[in-house]
């Protein structure tokens, strides 16, 4: 696996920009999901989305890969503008990991790590499933290789899910609330996975509930509400000492008395 | 399994069928007679504005006369004319059946109430046909299990270019379409539909089989055919007969018919009762086996030429439905809905019978395939678009965001997971497509139903018949389903874990 670790903080995110959005709406009908947003990622970044549950983080994210068509905006991913013309090569370099897991039930773990390096890249069996494997060694789950999606539990299949969203090698990794769909003792086993993969360096935008975790691995933590970024900074910061009073809200909701 | 379908046959056919020897006596006290005819054949039987008129109607009717009843006239289908009789469906039939030795054997003839004869019909001015002698090497329309096919199988033709159709205006269609050459028929039949609607084609070439009509009964009703023949007799006596000769042939009788009718009345009888036309006779299987297999091999033929082009063109017409581009999606509803709102008798009919107007004139064997395909895919098109949308929209997804475009994703993630999901309709699908294979005997194809149809007209035992074509179809669809149940078992983690799932972490 080559990984890019920035010498000295692995999250300090001063490396080259990965990510720019501009001024992104997102309208479904009359309903505006998304009141412009704009944020930037650089490399080694780990950026951390909270919030309610119907904030526009979702989408958000499916708006960078265009799961979902933006309103108005762009999205730059390095130097590349998203659109249609270039989507299916920049989505090669976004891994998307969903919250659930969307694992395809008719091909093993392995089968499903492999699939988009031989048909997308066209690499070589051999080579798709050796690399497939050494996935699989990193998530904690080769014994696992031959088994189907129906066979494994929530957590594994989250944990090949990761796998399937390394497999080409992306230079930003998304994570839509990864373990919302997860029973609360299978939780633990995929933020460990994750913690691993920040701890290497590499640049990924999350959304989550796990708001210990997010203190933990985040460079940088956004709080939205009502489809806009209220409200980010420094973990210690948004969560030390919150500025609005809606970003404190929330977290003592979700943080408990 | 044969038991129980035997059992069943029997406890359906039960009611009404014990047939005295006392018909005649059972007849008057109904104060009915009960007479089949296929009114497909002017001017002995036709129907007109919902009416049957013809000939044997009008004579029919004055048989009653004699007899004192009533007569009922029950329109039926040539080829299940004889099994009907035997199982006591009507008394008689009258419809210008032509009494042979063969028919003899199952069947109780009245004596010839009409001379008659097989002639040919040429498209006009065809010069290639002259008379029967230039039968061989044409393709040669019939009405099948009449003395026409009898008379054609007799010239030594081979039986491929005998196209045997329910009806004769049906082969005489088909000759004028260009599908055949030639048709043979009975020369009063032939000359009166050509008259009434075939001005293309031609008589041509005299009588070439002379031929004796008779009424038919079935052989355990003697009391009844002697009471026919002695209506006859007055009815040909007293002038009646003469004056129906004349409306409905157009032309006097010919003088010294009567006195050949006279002379002839010992030809009809026949009928030695071979038992009940309800019990199983085996021995009728030696023969009938080697038919019936070379019809099973025709349906299946058929059925799977159809299902191999048909899957991947209902694939096709799946993803035309489902595709964005909305021509392509709008065309291919509409092309299912038309395919599944019409009858497929009629689309049958359609591509044999009426594509030749418009100067497309294909070959039984390809119309059929043509047809079933055609039918095939659109439902098979529904049954694969039921199956890609039943897919979670997340698959989509997921292959989408690893960079895969639409057809990589289709091709790699939604398909193989639909093929799996569809296989159970699919395999209704291709049992019921076997069965419905049995409608293309309407343009002259033998296959399984046809061969079993023809079979049982003539055998004496419609039952033991129609019982092995049963039995040969079963031995088609139940492989099938088997061997789907297999394929579904081997593919089955996708829907059941195999071992249980582990939640622990590795």
């Amino acid at each position: 696996m080559t990984t890019t670790t920035i010498p000295g903080s692995p999250t300090n995110g001063s490396g080259p920009p990965v990510l720019a959005i501009r001024d992104l709406h997102k309208s479904f009908g009359k309903l505006e999901v998304l009141k412009g947003i704009s944020l930037e990622m650089r490399e080694g970044q780990v950026s951390v989305l909270i919030g309610a549950s119907g904030s526009g983080k979702s989408t958000l994210m499916r708006c960078v890969n265009r799961l979902e068509t933006p309103t108005q905006g762009t999205v730059r991913f390095r130097d590349t503008e998203i659109g249609p013309a270039n989507l299916t090569r920049v989505r090669r370099e976004i891994g998307f990991v969903f919250q659930r897991f969307n694992l395809f039930p008719h091909l093993t773990a392995l089968e499903n790590v492999t699939l988009a390096p031989r048909c997308v890249l066209g690499a070589p069996a051999e080579q798709a499933e050796r690399e497939a494997r050494e996935l699989l060694e990193q998530v904690h789950l080769s014994a696992k290789a031959d088994n189907y999606p129906a066979e494994l539990s929530g957590g594994q299949q989250q944990r090949v899910a990761i796998a399937r969203a390394l497999a080409l090698r992306p230079a930003l990794l998304m994570f839509d609330e990864p373990t919302s769909a997860l029973d609360p003792e299978l939780v633990g086993e995929v933020l460990e996975v994750m913690r691993d993969l920040a701890a290497e360096g590499r640049t990924m935008l999350i959304a989550t509930h796990e708001m210990g975790f997010a203190r933990e691995v985040a460079s940088h933590v956004m709080f939205l509400h009502l489809g806009q970024i209220l409200e980010e900074g420094p973990p210690d910061q948004i969560f030390e000492s919150p500025r609005e009073a809606r970003t404190r809200e929330f977290l003592a909701r979700v943080l408990g008395p | 399994m044969f038991p129980v379908l035997l059992a069943a046959l029997l406890l359906l056919a039960g009611g009404g069928v014990a047939r005295a020897e006392n018909a005649l006596e059972q007849v008057r006290e109904r104060g009915e007679l009960v007479i089949g005819t296929d009114a497909t054949y002017p001017p002995f039987e036709s129907k007109v504005g919902g009416r049957l008129e013809g000939f044997d109607i009008d004579l029919g009717n004055q048989i009653g006369k004699e007899l004192g009843v009533k007569v009922r006239w029950v329109n039926s289908a040539w080829d299940g004319i004889f099994p009907a009789l035997r199982t006591g469906k009507f008394d008689l039939v009258m419809s210008g059946v032509t009494i042979t030795d063969e028919r003899k054997q199952n069947l109780l003839f009245s004596r010839p109430y009409f001379l008659s004869g097989q002639t040919l019909a040429r498209r006009r001015g065809d010069r290639r046909i002259g008379s029967a002698d230039d039968l061989p090497g044409k393709i040669v329309c019939v009405q099948q299990e009449t003395t026409g096919q009898t008379a054609a199988e007799k010239r030594g033709l081979p039986p491929e270019s005998i196209r045997k159709f329910e009806t004769l205006p049906e082969a005489l269609l088909a000759v004028r379409n260009r599908q055949g050459d030639v048709a043979v028929g009975d020369l009063p039949a032939l000359r009166d539909l050509i008259r009434k609607g075939y001005p293309e084609l031609e008589v041509i070439g005299g009588v070439f089989v002379q031929e004796n009509v008779g009424i038919v009964a079935d052989p355990r009703s003697g009391d009844l055919i002697r009471g026919v023949d002695a209506a006859l007799q007055r009815i040909l006596d007293d002038g009646r007969y003469g004056r129906m000769y004349a409306l409905w042939l157009g032309e006097p009788l010919p003088a010294a018919d009567v006195a050949r009718l006279n002379g002839l009345a010992a030809v009809g009888g026949g009928g030695v009762d071979s038992g009940s036309a309800f019990t199983i006779r085996w021995d009728l299987l030696q023969n009938a086996l080697p038919l019936l297999l070379r019809g099973a091999v025709t349906t299946l033929y058929i059925t799977g030429l159809t299902l191999l082009i048909g899957t991947p063109l209902g694939l096709l017409v799946a993803l035309a439905r489902l595709s964005g581009f909305r021509p392509l999606s709008t065309a291919a509803a509409f092309y299912v809905e038309v395919i599944r709102g019409t009858p497929l008798l009629l689309q049958i009919f359609v591509i044999y019978f009426v594509l030749p107007a418009v100067g497309i004139s294909l070959p039984a064997f390809v119309a059929a395939v043509l047809a079933l395909t055609l039918n095939a895919a659109a439902y098979i098109g529904e049954i694969f678009r039921a199956g890609i949308q039943s897919i979670d929209t997340g698959q989509m997804e997921a292959a989408r965001a690893l960079g895969m475009d639409y057809g990589a994703a289709m091709r790699w993630v939604i398909l193989p997971q639909t093929v799996r999901r569809v296989l159970p309709p699919l395999t209704n699908e291709a049992v019921a497509l076997l069965k419905d294979s049995s409608l293309v005997s309407v343009i002259a194809l033998t296959e399984l139903t046809r061969v079993g149809r023809e079979l049982s007209t003539n055998s004496g035992s419609p039952i033991t018949i129609y019982l092995a074509v049963a039995v040969l179809y079963l031995a088609m669809t139940l492989p099938l389903t088997y061997l789907v149940r297999r394929l579904e078992d081997r593919w089955q983690p996708i829907s059941r874990p195999r071992a249980k799932a582990v939640a622990a972490k590795p």
